[in-house]
């Protein structure tokens, strides 16, 4: 055996047991998630972390709630950035919204929300279309550290690239309309932000919690293994009503999960899908 | 074929390189491809690159399985990572600026398939020199094509000129069949 293959084959025990440690010990299991991308992303927390292995990195983890904390965040990959994919919110307006209208009351559940900068523009979107007082915006992710930040209503100042994807995705008005400004800060006003409900809730343990009319994951489930990725789906299907919208990320799909079939896709959306059956 | 897997990394202004590159794969190639091009948002590849190669040229969905014989094309705004029999897309930051990186592309492939795997870099940029190096490490075979003013690699890397690339790809295909067992 050649020694990189040696340190290699060290390295993946040493991360297997770090993960069986921090399953065991705090319930957080992240076993199933997808290999190559929870590799990179524990890599990168251990240079940030500077230490030497994860041997250390599980030594840390098991004693201190907040180094899991800050592994959770590591592993974590929210859109840094208001309207960061103009496109599917362009999507959203033209497909979803015209339907929307028609429902006396609406329930969207952002699963997966991070540090909030989606939820809060999917929030400006749905006021802008004149649906806020009709829709409860439930968002939930698994992490309590990012669901604090995400409930203060602070986000990073937007920028002008932000201003303009906003009135790429069909924007009414400016965007700083929904914002004060503190500093490289943005305050999003309190009528959004305290209009959502942030709940922290596990994708890959817990329960459906309610019967939605569109959820929005996008880009969530990249982490996930194919075993618990279609787990997870099975999971958004018995949460969402018929005829509901389920919105995924621009490069991924439905077709190798089980409710494939029960979901028609729109056409000419980035892979919006409609619960037909 | 020795080798179950031929990963690709080409900057941006390796575009044409690469499109010879791929018309050069034999139809009947036993791995399957994965290449990381630099991209912009609005850059269309798939039919450009498509119409000289042999074999299908696909920009994959999440989870989409590795099939041997196919050309999986990293798509914008995500890296292309491989695990063992499917591809895995990831939204993490841009490295050395870049989304798709080749350096995340690399580093996948020798984790996943570490000797079985072979990596092809086109010289011009920084990103993949540290991925190319970690398969190498990890008993992949490896070659940089062009790139002649490229000095910062710790270890030594077989390096080719675009003319030689087929020769290299022949070598890799026949390695197993050369070799007569006493």
């Amino acid at each position: 055996m050649s020694a990189g293959a040696q340190s290699a084959a060290l390295e993946t025990l040493e991360a297997e047991l770090l993960l069986e440690g921090v399953a065991r010990h705090w319930g957080f299991d992240l076993r199933s998630h997808s290999r190559p991308q929870l590799l990179r992303r524990l890599r990168r927390h251990l240079r940030e972390e500077r230490l030497e292995s994860f041997s250390a990195l599980q030594a840390r983890v098991l004693h201190d709630g907040e180094a899991l904390e800050g592994l959770l965040r590591a592993l974590s990959c929210t859109p840094p950035a208001l309207f960061s994919d103009a496109a599917f919110f362009r999507d959203f307006r033209s497909r979803v919204v015209p339907v929307l209208r028609t429902w006396p009351s609406v329930r969207v559940w952002h699963a997966g929300c991070g540090t909030g900068e989606d939820t809060y523009a999917l929030a400006v979107l749905l006021h802008e279309e004149g649906l806020w007082g009709r829709c409860r915006l439930y968002a939930s992710d698994a992490s309590e550290g990012l669901l604090a930040d995400a409930r203060t209503g602070v986000v990073p100042l937007p920028d002008e690239d932000c201003a303009r994807r906003h009135a790429e995705s069909g924007g009414k008005g400016s965007l700083s309309e929904h914002y004060t400004r503190d500093g490289n800060w943005a305050l999003i006003h309190p009528k959004l932000r305290d209009g959502i409900f942030f709940t922290q809730h596990n994708l890959t343990i817990d329960g459906s919690f309610n019967e939605f009319h569109v959820i929005v994951c996008r880009d969530t489930l990249l982490s996930f293994n194919r075993a618990l990725h279609n787990r997870v789906h099975s999971r958004l299907y018995e949460s969402l009503a018929r005829f509901g919208f389920l919105c995924l990320g621009r490069k991924e799909s439905l077709s190798r999960t089980p409710h494939a079939h029960a979901f028609e896709e729109l056409e000419g959306s980035g892979r919006i899908f409609r619960r037909v059956s | 074929m020795s080798v179950g897997l031929l990963v690709v990394g080409a900057p941006r202004g390796a575009a044409a390189d690469l499109e010879t590159l791929l018309s050069a794969l034999p139809a009947h190639l036993p791995a399957p491809v994965v290449v990381t091009l630099h991209r912009g948002p609005h850059d269309r590849l798939v039919e450009p690159l498509g119409r000289r190669c042999a074999l299908p040229v696909v920009e994959p969905d999440d989870k989409d399985d590795l099939v041997p014989g196919r050309v999986y094309l990293a798509p914008w705004g995500y890296h292309l990572l491989v695990d063992r029999g499917s591809v895995s897309l990831s939204v993490e930051p841009p490295e050395h600026g870049c989304r798709p990186a080749i350096d995340a592309l690399f580093e996948s492939a020798a984790d996943s398939h570490g000797a079985a795997a072979a990596g092809l870099l086109f010289g011009g940029h920084d990103d993949g020199l540290a991925g190319l190096g970690l398969l190498q490490a990890r008993g992949g075979r490896v070659a940089l094509v062009g790139g002649e003013d490229v000095e910062v690699l710790d270890t030594e890397v077989e390096r080719l000129s675009l003319h030689d690339v087929g020769g290299w790809l022949a070598r890799l295909a026949y390695v197993s069949r050369g070799r007569v067992q006493p």
